[in-house]
């Protein structure tokens, strides 16, 4: 196999179609009114915001933008209405920056210079949100993650990732690049740089330290089973890059699985109880 | 013996669990199938329950005959129809044990039944967790022609369609539940059973969203020499009909003339070897 960037080339309509079925139809059988999620003006959550409105129409699309002091900046709020626009969704803003105020000075041990730990705060503040609305109204929460980072484990565990959907799961970085070109995602918002905007001056590259096309490509490598010395050679990189990679990948296992329980019945949840999404009893 | 029959094609998205509803669809399709004079119709692969049923595999499964058989038998019997679906079958012997079937219903009743042979444990399915496999590949010679039953999973593996076709079939009709990222493989080798078999290949798959997983339909019929006679659409249910003219088999048997050129001998050989891999 042959690790080129034509690997990870995708047939944008194709894929488009397939996410928007899978959007209707989940929203259908749960028979839920809509779809919430959160709107950072990034990429991804400007494509899945823009692929659900195209599914379910911008009315039934609730774009939750949740700007907060220390990460806000004018542009992000500018690309996240300029989509919201464009695809006519329904949007509720919300300043978090009192509510995180709130849950540092409740915490007795709160540690303003761990800043990591304080990031995660946002990230999970922003879930509870997305869940108030998703209970209050009768929707799904939809997730913006993409296959890169929820494969690194590059996000808050209970935080960005909680939904009950994440359309666009299974896309790496840069086909999420594709696919917002193809539904006409301005180009501003998919040349900017990524960040989680945890923390002021963030960005996504940056902290794993290669671009998204490189770790595509090694993520890809492994996805199909090759090993490291085979991607490392194939890419031009240090064996230790694509190593430090796959361990971060298999590090972060607990990150997408029910918790770790021990097993003590005949059938345990989240081992070999296996149920089927699709309910019907008759 | 017949020389032409109409087969349907009902690529039916199924309610998972919900047998009352799947087989109430199945009996709008075979009426609208009626009316457009199919002798046969083909449902996909686990029309009865759906495809991803997991831990209910087991609650789901029924006898043959047994409440879901008795029904489509009376669907085949009203319509005066040949109908191929798919179920989970439970022994009768062993109440825990369970098959992946495709039933072949006559207006006079349940002709019989073929259990899926090979059964896909890898990627997103888990068939072996729950299934028995089948151990054989029976022939049915019917009103309707000599018809050979594979599921799914099965058509990649020459083997079974070879063995139908020994046997004299002149149909393999082959019911399935396939999902989207696998259909360029669909595609090639539902063509290259009917060509290299020299027989008519019926293939029908599942639509819908089962567990995210996205069925792509493009059920077809393929003539002896490959050439695709009736296509359905993709992603969306759908029935479409298609003519079978058997007296387009010796023809063809004498263009592409594969069974002639068979070579026993390899297949000592690809037993052997098989068993060493």
């Amino acid at each position: 196999m042959l690790l080129t960037s034509s690997m990870l080339k995708i047939d944008q309509e194709e894929t488009k179609q397939k996410i928007s079925r899978f959007i209707k139809d989940y929203v259908t059988k749960t028979k839920t009114k809509g779809i919430v999620l959160g709107m950072s003006g990034g990429i991804d959550s400007s494509t899945n915001a823009g692929l659900t409105a195209l599914s379910i129409g911008g009315n039934r699309t609730y774009g939750l933008l949740m700007f907060e002091k220390e990460t806000r900046n004018k542009m992000d709020v500018d690309h996240a209405l300029q989509v919201v626009k464009q695809f006519k969704i329904r949007t509720i803003i919300i300043d978090i920056t009192k509510l995180l105020g709130t849950i540092y000075k409740s915490i007795p041990d709160f540690l303003e210079s761990d800043f990591k730990t304080k990031g995660n705060i946002k990230a999970r503040a922003r879930m509870l949100l997305l869940y108030y609305y998703a209970n209050s109204k009768n929707l799904i929460v939809s997730a913006s993650s993409d296959k890169s980072e929820t494969m690194i484990g590059y996000y808050t565990k209970h935080g960005d990732i909680a939904a009950d959907i994440a359309p666009q799961q299974d896309l790496y970085k840069t086909q999420i690049r594709r696919l917002a070109e193809h539904i006409g995602v301005p180009d501003e918002i998919i040349e900017k740089p990524s960040t989680p905007a945890l923390w002021p001056d963030q960005t996504a590259e940056q902290e794993i330290g290669m671009p998204y096309e490189k770790l595509d490509l090694i993520l890809c490598g492994l996805e199909h089973f090759m090993e490291t010395s085979q991607i490392a050679e194939q890419l031009s990189v240090p064996a230790k890059t694509v190593e430090s990679i796959k361990k971060r990948w298999l590090e972060t296992e607990h990150k997408r699985r029910m918790p770790l329980s021990p097993k003590l019945a005949f059938r345990t949840v989240g081992k070999d109880f296996r149920l089927p999404y699709d309910v019907t009893v008759e | 013996m017949v020389n032409q029959i109409k087969v349907a094609l009902a690529q039916m998205s199924c309610k998972v669990g919900d047998k009352t509803h799947n087989i109430r669809a199945m009996a709008t399709y075979i009426k609208k199938a009626k009316k457009q004079k199919a002798d046969v119709i083909l449902f996909p692969e686990l029309s009865v329950t759906g495809y991803v049923t997991k831990d209910r595999t087991y609650e789901l499964a029924e006898t043959i005959p047994g409440p879901s058989t008795k029904k489509i038998e009376k669907l085949a019997k009203e319509n005066q129809i040949h109908v191929i679906h798919g179920m989970i079958e439970k022994s009768a012997k062993a109440k825990g044990i369970v098959y992946n079937t495709a039933v072949l219903t006559s207006p006079y009743g349940v002709i019989g039944q073929y259990r899926k042979m090979y059964l896909p444990t890898h990627s997103v399915f888990e068939e072996k967790r729950y299934f028995r496999q089948g151990y054989e590949t029976p022939m049915f010679d019917t009103p309707i022609g000599k018809v050979g039953i594979i599921i799914c999973y099965d058509i990649f593996f020459p083997e079974i369609a070879r063995l139908l076709r020994l046997k004299g079939t002149e149909i393999i009709a082959c019911i399935s539940a396939s999902p989207s990222v696998r259909r360029n493989y669909f595609e090639i080798l539902t063509a290259a059973r009917a060509l290299e078999n020299t027989a008519y290949v019926a293939y029908v798959n599942l639509v819908g969203i089962e567990d995210g997983l996205q069925f792509w339909g493009g059920s077809r019929v393929i003539a002896p020499n490959g050439q695709i006679i009736a296509q359905a659409k993709y992603d969306e249910e759908d029935l479409i009909l298609g003519t079978i003219d058997y007296t387009d088999i010796p023809r063809t048997e004498t263009f592409v003339p594969t069974l002639r050129d068979l070579r026993p001998e390899l297949f000592n050989e690809l037993s052997d070897l098989s068993k060493k891999l």
